[in-house]
């Protein structure tokens, strides 16, 4: 009985309709809107430590600063060094991708699960680095900010992962951050895309 | 000819080429409520000229009636009330339907004011005049106060305004152009056809500059340029918009107006070059009766027929030294102004002065004649507005045959374009805008270059698409015109139309001995008003010059500094971003009647109706409280031990897997800085808590150590704060409720004993772990779940543990429940001087650790006894609870400590206390007297503990 009722909830309140998906209460609306902006906190997040020029850094093959998709799908992205984050479709695994146990000891590698620790929001569509200009003081151009850029900066006073990660030749942006500021950053994002007629997306696995 | 302040009969031309009025969209306002039409376009002034309107305001304080002089943003005779908004510029403000619009400080009417009675008394008035009166008696200055507040110029604020939507914008383009006039619109395209990204901010609501008023081929120029600012997709035209200032790095604000979603919005900018082509800025003559209304400068003629297709008067008189009155001449023709006669300084030929009342009735020229008119247009010359230049560190250099100011020496990252720096054709502006544009990119690139080869995720230059082309040009020279130099007529007038500051008061103050232009600046208050010197720097300098017989070129100008126009504090407030963290448990609160608690960041349940008996029914049964705010942190590595060694001040080698440990961390001073608990869940894995208001600092704390003092130590140390729900479960009834939700794991009191933790399934939840500690006394267990299942498995909690009387109890509960068992809260039962033994914590204290943060200062103070103490306290009357912060007294008067924590107590039925007294009031039994807020004082016993309740602890170890 227990079971049955038990939900994952993001802290972002799901705009309605609303639907269960892999055990996670999410939005399913649907937004065809030139800018549209997606609660994506149900996807899988990994972080990994370990020094920033050892094994662990070569087995990513990520350089500081950027992200990119390995072989299965997950987007592995190091904005600080020393870290890298796996993040994958909800209920996923996503350091099983990564051989982590071929990294030669006694070099410190931290594998922490911290799915439910970051929330997560992608802004997707053609203005989407015009409502971040709004919120970030990041320079957001091609040059200095292309796909496949990953970086860490205040966003609306709360300190933030941006990875620009273009979907279907779409502008996008995949942002997590600690989990409570959720509701606000949401709340934040939504006001400063109103100029820009933002609209929420449902969540679609698998979200990354 | 009899002059009228106002005509019924209509000013409003055909249509004119330029026009920028729609006449398809007609509509009302009202001003100082009467009503009047308007088209779409018009400016709040152009709509009532046309009407025939000349007075707008009263000056600053001889309340002068005031009508155009420049018809711009600038014009400082037409600052008005626009419903709640004060200090509107009416000659730029288009007029919206319904506008509701007012004259400033006019009483009882603008048509006829009593303060105008200043002008009787102006000989008492001079500038600077308050220096020298209202200053004694001193027991009057409440009365000059109140006096004076009624001559304050300016509109009124309402406290019921309603707040606008203020926004902010970050940019980084390779080139801002400041100016949107032909040159600027040129440095802009050029610019943007090697690749630059382009910001081109304009003032006006239009792009054009002077072409706007030009002749035919002017016109058709305009449209060309136009047109290839519309299809260049990498130019951002930002109209009614100016550069605010220019910082070091070439950070530059913009405040861009009435866009269609926000009042303003401040943009910040980092532009890798700035062009300035903010043109020409046409300059007043100084006469007497040079603010009469009907003299206006020749641009403003010219944009009143032109673009608002507005007669400026009947007959006229033109006073002119350069071209730009000669065209001015032809449009007033055009419109069928009798010009009576053509006043031409080149000749040698000038005006005296203006006479009139409300209104010009004629001119005095120099040669005698009195000339009969209601218009006088001036063209005496210009005024380069380099205070842009003069923020990047340019001292603007005076050419006497031109008779203005020149930028001189300008920092790479800065360029200027079009009349700024020089005269010549249409064709050689736009020539030079054009080379201007290329340069800045060329500099722009060298930027982006450095910036790209610091940052880490930059693209490549050669590889990023519409990478800058970099192209050697050179700077063609523009011409400089003569131009004569014409500051002051042989009579004295106005020369800071803001200020009311006369070319007199000038000359008066130079003879008192503010003989610089910075002295007489602050002295006369010239060039302070809303225009900030762009239209009066030069005549005040000139001015100032001729007072001390020194060329122009050695007076100088004042520096000027941001804002380049004034900034509402709205757009410099913008969006105000305050983070608000919630626990995932959040909606069941507000669910159910929370009573909201700001706690940093946080907000946090504070009581749901009645913290005493919250308080009550956890010391019976069981209470929930969410304490997902505490700070933790996941510990790993083999030097984790050697970490809490040196942060805490006890001892952790031996710290068991499953054992849980209190620690107490000290700054290097000694002072207590947080405390909380660590338990270690596996080899070299470790949970630490700390404080929830405390959290961000002990994390910083932490990483300081680690990066800067022990590189070397193999420790990883990550916030997961937010990772877990947190919820203590507490009461007689706690184990009965847990034993019915959690899995796979043994709560009886001999294998899960006080102190410990162990991982758990929790409500169908996997990866929880749970300790046994408590900070409310009684049995309790604190739980953290995956936080996404928070909110479930609080609910689950809810519904399991109803037949136990299960509650949920807030912040204030716990704060009573902790206060019964005297745990301290760092912050609130210490302060900043409060070192660990003070606190009561010497138990805790192991000096003989090799070494920790905080430890000499430990060693010192604990070979001293002179340091206030923290003791429990009970007031001798039950029924009295003092309120934190009292200060505890000694005999003397003196104060001997303070009040740290007070409460009622429900389980004891009486209040207590703890509090930080000094040592020799610190023994057990002692009385001591606590003063209260109002003055009062009460007995209060010290207690042989800090705990009122169930000191031995035995309710939370069962």
């Amino acid at each position: 009985m227990v079971s049955e009722r038990r939900i994952a909830r993001s802290p972002i309140k799901p705009v309605p309709p609303v639907k269960m998906m892999h055990g996670w209460e999410v939005s399913a609306r649907r937004s065809s809107r030139a800018l549209r902006i997606t609660d994506a906190t149900p996807l899988a997040k990994t972080l990994v430590r370990a020094p920033a020029d050892g094994g662990a850094a070569q087995l990513f093959d990520v350089p500081l600063g950027h992200a990119a998709r390995n072989e299965t799908g997950v987007l592995v992205s190091t904005a600080a060094p020393g870290e890298w984050w796996l993040i994958g479709a909800p209920q996923a695994d996503p350091s099983k991708a990564i051989e982590i146990e071929s990294v030669e000891r006694p070099e410190l590698v931290s594998l922490l699960d911290l799915t439910h620790e970051r929330a997560a929001v992608r802004l997707t569509g053609g203005t989407a680095h015009k409502l971040l200009e709004k919120v970030c003081a990041i320079n957001l151009s091609e040059q200095v900010t292309p796909n496949g850029a990953a970086l860490r900066s205040s966003v609306a006073r709360v300190v933030t992962d941006i990875v620009r990660d273009d979907s279907n030749g779409e502008r996008s942006y995949l942002l997590h951050f600690e989990r409570s500021y959720g509701q606000y950053l949401f709340d934040a994002l939504l006001d400063a895309g109103r100029e820009f007629s933002v609209d929420v997306d449902g969540f679609v696995p698998p979200g990354i | 000819m009899r002059s009228t302040a106002t005509r019924a009969k209509s000013m409003r031309l055909g249509p004119q080429p330029g026009e920028v009025i729609d006449r398809e969209q007609q509509f009302t306002f009202t001003w100082n409520d009467k009503r009047y039409s308007a088209y779409s376009g018009d400016t709040i002034v152009s709509a009532l000229s046309a009407a025939g309107e000349r007075i707008f305001s009263r000056s600053f304080k001889y309340h002068r009636p005031r009508g155009v002089l420049t018809a711009s943003y600038l014009d400082p005779n037409c600052i008005l009330q626009v419903g709640d908004e004060p200090n509107v510029r009416g000659a730029h403000r288009r007029v919206t339907p319904g506008l509701a619009v007012r004259s400033q400080n006019t009483w009882p009417s603008l048509r006829f004011d009593v303060k105008a009675a200043n002008q009787s008394i102006a000989r008492f008035l001079p500038a600077g005049f308050y220096y020298k009166t209202f200053i004694k008696p001193q027991r009057l200055w409440p009365a000059y106060e109140s006096v004076l507040r009624r001559f304050a110029a300016g509109g009124t604020v309402s406290a019921a305004a309603r707040h606008g939507y203020f926004d902010k914008r970050y940019v980084h383009p390779d080139v801002i152009v400041a100016g949107g006039g032909p040159a600027g619109m040129a440095a802009a395209l050029a610019a943007a056809e090697l690749g630059a990204q382009v910001v081109l901010v304009e003032e006006e609501h239009e792009l054009g500059g002077h072409l706007k008023w030009g002749d035919h081929e002017e016109l058709q120029i305009l449209d060309a340029l136009r047109a290839e600012v519309d299809a260049a997709s990498n130019v951002e035209v930002m109209l009614d918009s100016v550069v605010t200032g220019r910082y070091d790095g070439n950070w530059v604000s913009v405040l861009q107006r009435h866009l269609p979603h926000a009042v303003e919005r401040l943009v910040k900018a980092r532009a890798k070059s700035l062009v300035v082509a903010a043109g020409l800025i046409e300059r007043p003559y100084v006469f007497e009766g040079n603010d009469i209304p009907g003299v206006m400068l020749s641009t403003a003629v010219r944009r009143l027929i032109n673009l608002y297709a507005v007669k400026p008067g009947e007959r006229a008189v033109v006073f002119t030294a350069n071209s730009e009155g000669d065209a001015a001449v032809r449009d007033l023709q055009r419109a069928g102004v009798e010009v009576a006669r053509v006043v031409d300084a080149r000749r040698g030929n000038h005006i005296m002065r203006a006479r009139g009342g409300r209104g010009l009735h004629s001119v005095d020229c120099d040669d005698g004649q009195r000339v009969r008119c209601d218009l006088l247009v001036t063209a005496v010359g210009w005024t380069a507005p380099t205070s842009l230049l003069n923020m990047a560190g340019d001292r603007p250099i005076y050419n006497q045959s031109a008779a203005r100011f020149f930028p001189s020496e300008l920092p790479d990252d800065v360029l200027a374009t079009g009349g700024i720096v020089g005269d010549g054709t249409l064709d050689q502006l736009i020539d030079h805008g054009r080379a201007t544009g290329r340069v800045a990119v060329r500099r722009a690139a060298v930027v982006a270059d450095a910036l790209c080869a610091a940052t880490p995720q930059c693209r490549e230059p050669e590889k990023a698409p519409g990478a800058l082309v970099s192209v050697h040009e050179s700077l063609p020279e523009l011409p400089i015109d003569e131009h004569p130099a014409l500051f002051r007529a042989a009579t004295h007038g106005i020369v800071d139309y803001s200020e009311d500051v006369t070319s007199k008061d000038l000359f008066g103050a130079v003879e008192e001995g503010y003989d610089s232009i910075e002295l007489v600046k602050r002295y006369t208050t010239a060039t302070m008003g809303p225009a900030q010197g762009k239209l009066e720097t030069v005549n005040v300098a000139a001015v100032v010059a001729e007072a001390t017989d020194c060329p122009i070129e050695e007076i100088g100008t004042t520096v000027w500094r941001s804002p380049y126009s004034p900034v509402t504090l709205g757009a410099l407030a913008g969006r105000t971003f305050e983070p608000v963290r919630f626990s995932p448990m959040q909606p069941w609160h507000e669910r159910h009647g929370a009573s909201p608690l700001v706690a940093g960041q946080w907000i946090r349940p504070d009581h749901y109706g009645d913290a005493a008996a919250e308080a009550r029914n956890v010391r019976t049964n069981v209470g929930l409280i969410d304490v997902t705010p505490l700070g933790k942190f996941d510990l790993r590595g083999p030097d984790v031990p050697h970490l809490l060694n040196l942060l805490y001040v006890n001892k952790w080698s031996k710290l068991e897997v499953g054992a849980v440990r209190y620690g107490v961390m000290c700054a290097e001073d000694g002072v207590v800085f947080d405390d909380g608990v660590t338990g270690r869940l596996g080899e070299d894995h470790y949970v630490m808590t700390a404080t929830s208001s405390g959290a961000d600092a002990v994390w910083e704390w932490i990483e300081n150590w680690l990066q800067t003092e022990r590189p070397d130590w193999r420790v990883h140390a990550t916030p997961v704060t937010s990772a877990y729900a947190s919820i203590n479960v507490a009461g007689p009834k706690s184990r009965e409720l847990l034993l019915r939700v959690a899995e796979g794991i043994d709560l009886s009191p001999h294998t899960f004993p006080y102190m410990r933790v162990r991982s758990a399934r929790i409500a169908d939840i996997d990866d929880c772990f749970m300790w046994r500690i408590g900070f409310t006394g009684e049995l309790s267990y604190e739980i953290h779940v995956p936080a996404a299942y928070g909110m479930f498995v609080w609910e689950t909690l809810m519904e399991t543990g109803e037949d136990l009387g299960v509650r949920p109890f807030g912040v204030e509960a716990q704060r009573i429940l902790r206060l019964e068992k005297g745990h301290l809260i760092v912050g609130q039962d210490t302060d900043g001087l409060t070192k660990a033994y003070a606190a009561g914590l010497s138990w805790a204290i192991k000096l003989d650790k090799d070494d920790f943060a905080g430890k000499p200062e430990l060693v010192w103070q604990s070979t001293r006894e002179d340091y206030f103490r923290l003791v429990g306290l009970q007031p001798l009357d039950e029924s009295l609870v003092p309120a934190e912060g009292s200060q505890i007294i000694d005999d003397d008067g003196s104060i001997a400590g303070r009040i740290t924590s007070s409460r009622m107590s429900p389980a004891l039925d009486r209040s207590i206390c703890l509090g930080q007294v000094a040592p020799h009031l610190s023994a057990a039994g002692t009385t001591v007297t606590v003063k209260l807020p109002d003055g009062s004082r009460m007995p209060a016993t010290v207690t042989t503990q800090h705990a009122h309740f169930d000191p031995e602890g035995a309710r939370l170890r069962g």
